[in-house]
């Protein structure tokens, strides 16, 4: 077997691979010191499962390492995404001022894109690729996420088109070193990982967040269903959200199955 | 030499690491507080995290309060307070957690004031006999093994409070598998009463 070949299959990993270390030390754990460098990640869950928190964590701690990082909003306003940020330990509000984090509102990047519009056509989607693939090789980010790529997706309409929009954002951030977390929502019932099904095949990793209930109580749990480029561990983790950003510890089980 | 001081001798003689089955009773318990929390990180400078899943964290506040005992060292985790709806406050120096079954959220909770603290550090649980009203036995072997080993990662002593009372041998059997040694208060307080007595 050619070594195209060996990096091509999944499950097998090229131990050798540079790691971007997301400063969540459960999940750089999990992932066996972090992820892939230019891997898109989809980061999956229903709300409140603390996706957006989680993305924000990795961002700060990339741009508190020196790795320019950039968050694409495309729901909530920015301005108060960082309120919420605020309360955060690991958060310094000079890198925003010194431009290590940089958060864009899609909407507004619409607008100048005069893509304000329902539904995108395929020269659309060409044109937002290369809108962020600008942007990320001018600022020199490292670390991307688009919070959601579902809400994106929604303008897309046809599955043709989102396979398109996710394979052409993945070559070209891959090809710029910068390693990306595709924000996805799914509603708590869903048995697949996307919305569309179509973002799950192609992303080169799956971070399953979700609720689970045992005996009244709720708990938040994370799970890496797939990461191209390391061996990680499969299990699920229970995580919190504290001042000092996200925890986690391992799922009990108590001898029998949830 | 008093109950309390010869429970920290016995302590100090074993590594930061070691995980401690304490067996007391109902008369050991101040023993047992006094020891853990004033004496021990008094004399090798450690910050407490006190579990407790048998009585609100303000009661135990009362307690050590009392018993002249630091406060500034002692941080609790308190897994009982939000189920009796209302009881909570704002103390910085307590977390509290959902319900005792939820044990992965007290395992965090420990995380987190691990990661906070300079200094190093003893949990003490207390006890094993009200989180097992809560979990069943299986749940809560897992939870103890992780959460000692982990603690005992980061050098910290544990301590574990267990009533030998009717129906608590399985729980004695599962300290014993976790546990590096064990302190009978219950038999150390026999012995200074017939001393007594003699």
């Amino acid at each position: 077997m050619g070594s195209e070949s060996l990096e091509a299959s999944e499950g097998i990993a090229n131990i050798d691979r540079d790691k971007c270390r997301t400063g969540i030390d459960g999940l750089d754990n999990i992932l066996n010191g972090g992820i892939p460098r230019g891997n898109t990640v989809l980061i999956t869950g229903s709300c409140g499962t603390g996706k957006t928190t989680m993305s924000l964590e990795y961002l700060v701690h990339g741009a508190s390492n020196d790795e320019p990082s950039l968050f694409i909003s495309v729901t909530e306003d920015t301005s108060k995404l960082l309120n919420n940020m605020i309360p955060y330990e690991f958060f310094d509000n000079t890198l925003i001022e010194n431009g290590k984090l940089v958060l864009i509102d899609m909407p507004v990047m619409y607008k100048r894109l005069g893509l304000d519009k329902s539904e995108f056509t395929t020269e659309d989607i060409d044109v937002i690729v290369q809108a962020i693939g600008d942007i990320v090789k001018e600022l020199g980010i490292k670390r991307l996420v688009i919070d959601s790529i579902t809400n994106v997706c929604f303008q897309l309409k046809t599955n043709e088109k989102i396979r398109d929009f996710i394979l052409q954002l993945g070559k070209v951030l891959s090809g710029l070193g910068c390693t990306s977390l595709l924000v996805s929502e799914i509603s708590p019932a869903e048995q697949r990982y996307s919305l569309y099904g179509v973002e799950e095949a192609i992303a080169d990793g799956i971070i399953l967040m979700s609720n689970l209930e045992r005996r009244g109580d709720l708990l938040r749990t994370l799970q890496v269903v797939k990461m191209r480029g390391t061996t990680h561990s499969r299990s699920k983790y229970v995580l919190d959200m504290t001042h000092i950003g996200v925890l986690l510890v391992p799922l009990l089980k108590g001898g029998g199955g949830i | 030499m008093s109950i309390s001081r010869d429970i920290v001798k016995q302590i100090k003689e074993l590594p930061p690491s070691a995980a401690i089955a304490l067996n007391t009773n109902v008369d050991g318990y101040i023993e047992v507080l006094r020891a853990a929390l004033d004496m021990l990180p008094a004399d090798l400078d450690l910050e407490c995290i006190y579990i407790t899943t048998s009585l609100p964290s303000q009661s135990i506040q009362h307690v050590l309060k009392l018993l002249e005992v630091d406060m500034d060292r002692v941080h609790f985790i308190d897994c009982i307070s939000q189920i009796m709806v209302g009881a909570t406050t704002n103390d910085p120096r307590i977390q509290y957690v959902e319900s005792p079954t939820m044990l992965e959220n007290i395992m965090i909770k420990v995380e987190y004031l691990t990661r906070r603290s300079n200094k190093p550090n003893l949990v003490l649980l207390d006890s094993m006999n009200s989180l097992a009203i809560h979990n069943n036995i299986k749940i809560l072997s897992e939870f103890l093994h992780i959460m000692v080993n982990n603690l005992r990662a980061k050098e910290a002593y544990t301590l574990i409070m267990y009533l030998e009372e009717e129906g608590a041998e399985e729980i004695a059997r599962m300290l014993n598998l976790v546990c590096d040694a064990s302190i009978d208060v219950t038999t150390m307080l026999d012995s200074m009463i017939s001393d007594d007595e003699d």
